[in-house]
């Protein structure tokens, strides 16, 4: 099956891919993301933030 | 009185007597007096860093009435702190007469198996899933060590650590199989600098290829090394610096470099002199001048879990060209870890995490630390821990200090604070 066009939900545009920066505990990391070319809005999949955005957020984690 | 107001002991006799510390020609000592032995002091804290800034707003509780630190130790309802960390000596016996050593090795019989086996599991009844450290004496005189291993692990410590001068692992490699089969996740090994010189002076002889070796075998095997360097001013103070970038350039192998300044418990030629110690304040400023500020001063933390006189770290990656990024900052810490409801599980699964093998940490030269994917994959790969502990001996023990702490020494089924343990008087 095909992977169905993502559209902002405010501006209603296709979302494209760009690289989004992150910010955690002082630490600034990028990804790539899908974005709202208009308003700026990015779409953080479950299987990112559950995944290697939680794997980061471990490793920073300090006793 | 002026001063921080605590307890500690005389340094002869070991009788618990007042103590405060109190700030003298730019440094800090803690004085006492004993009624029979007179006045002493001994220096705790020198350096650019400000100690109060370091410590933070802690309250007296070294000098609060009713305690019976250290001569009263056991752990019981007054000390501060859970078991982190548990050491059990498995053996008197050792391969090398050290000029330095706070288990007093080279002499002494082994512990029967079945007697060590029901100790490790007192320790995890007692303390939960510890992190278990094999130590001695040199622990892998024993044959059955890896046995030992095995059995703390089914008997559900967290962690197995193997406290080694290194000459077996380097010399034995079905041995260093063995230990890495029953489980053993981290070796913390003496390293005491770069240059075989330093080894002469404190260990008797040239063994820095016995060290490297022992490293390459670990590495072979799966088993986190640390570094682990005693500390003694005009010996190897100068290699700080030197033995940070060893540790970078042998990541994964090598997981991070754990200072022990000098303490003066067990064998030690002589009673100490205030010239003769090395404070964590020294130290922090030698890592940052050492290593030419590539170890920040703000990314070294103070204990949150033993007292902040008695420990730091730091996490960093190693980046090519010899560049550190730093992980930690000071300010962005958690708040004290064995206060708060399974803490000491916490401070445990941090380091024992960190210490152990890296696994299968592929190369990762073409990916940007920066991004999410190739930040895991440097962690993994290059990530390294610095961290120092400042133990304490009769002259400069601080009972404030002790009872934070979090390492406990396993004696005749007791658990013991580590300078409680090892607590011994100089000659008058």
């Amino acid at each position: 099956m095909a992977e169905r066009e993502m559209l902002c939900g405010k501006c209603g545009c296709p979302l494209e891919p760009r690289r989004v920066d992150f910010e955690y505990l002082g630490h600034v990391f990028f990804a790539d993301a899908p974005r709202c070319p208009k308003c700026g809005e990015v779409y953080l999949s479950e299987e990112l933030v559950r995944g290697r955005v939680a794997e980061v957020e471990m490793e920073l984690e300090n006793k | 009185m002026n001063g921080r107001r605590t307890a500690s002991v005389c340094p002869v006799c070991l009788r618990r007597v007042p103590a405060k510390r109190v700030r003298r020609g730019g440094a800090w000592v803690l004085e006492k007096t004993c009624p029979e032995h007179g006045d002493f002091s001994a220096v705790v804290w020198r350096g650019s860093e400000d100690i109060d800034s370091w410590t933070g707003a802690l309250p007296e509780y070294g000098a609060e009435e009713g305690l019976r630190c250290p001569e009263g130790c056991g752990l019981c309802d007054r000390h501060l702190r859970k078991s982190c960390c548990v050491l059990l000596e498995v053996t008197g016996r050792c391969n090398l007469r050290c000029r330095f050593c706070f288990a007093d090795g080279g002499s002494g019989g082994d512990p029967d198996g079945e007697l060590l086996r029901a100790r490790i599991d007192d320790i995890v009844k007692k303390a939960g899933a510890p992190l278990l450290q094999l130590s001695g004496g040199e622990p892998t005189l024993r044959d059955d060590l890896p046995e030992l291993a095995a059995h703390a692990k089914r008997a559900g410590c967290s962690f197995v650590q193997v406290n080694t001068n290194g000459l077996r692992l380097a010399a034995d490699p079905g041995y260093v199989r063995a230990l890495a089969e029953a489980g053993t996740d981290i070796v913390f090994l003496q390293f005491d600098g770069v240059r075989d010189d330093i080894y002469e002076t404190l260990r008797g002889r040239p063994l820095l290829r016995v060290k490297e070796a022992a490293i390459e075998a670990c590495a072979k095997n799966g088993i986190g090394v640390t570094l682990v360097p005693t500390l003694v001013p005009g010996v190897n103070t100068d290699q700080i610096g030197a033995l940070v970038r060893y540790a970078a350039a042998h990541t994964p192998a090598v997981r991070g470099v754990h200072f022990q300044p000098v303490s003066w418990f067990g064998r030690v030629p002589s009673p100490p002199k205030d010239k003769d110690r090395y404070t964590l304040g020294e130290l922090i400023d030698a890592l940052v001048e050492q290593t030419g500020g590539a170890i920040t001063r703000e990314s070294l933390i103070p204990s949150a879990c033993d007292h902040p006189l008695c420990g730091l770290h730091g996490e960093y990656i190693a980046l090519p060209g010899g560049r550190l990024e730093p992980l930690t900052k000071r300010g962005e810490a958690a708040e004290s870890c064995c206060g708060a409801r399974d803490s000491a599980e916490r401070n445990r699964n941090y380091i024992g995490k960190r210490w152990s093998g890296a696994g299968d940490a592929c190369c990762c030269d073409d990916a940007d630390p920066h991004s999410l994917d190739g930040f895991l994959l440097w962690k993994r790969a290059h990530g390294f821990t610095v961290s120092a502990m400042a133990f304490q001996d009769a002259g400069n023990l601080d009972v404030e200090r002790l009872r934070r702490c979090s390492l406990h020494v396993c004696r005749d089924g007791r658990l013991l604070p580590f300078c409680a343990a090892y607590l011994t008087g100089y000659a008058p």
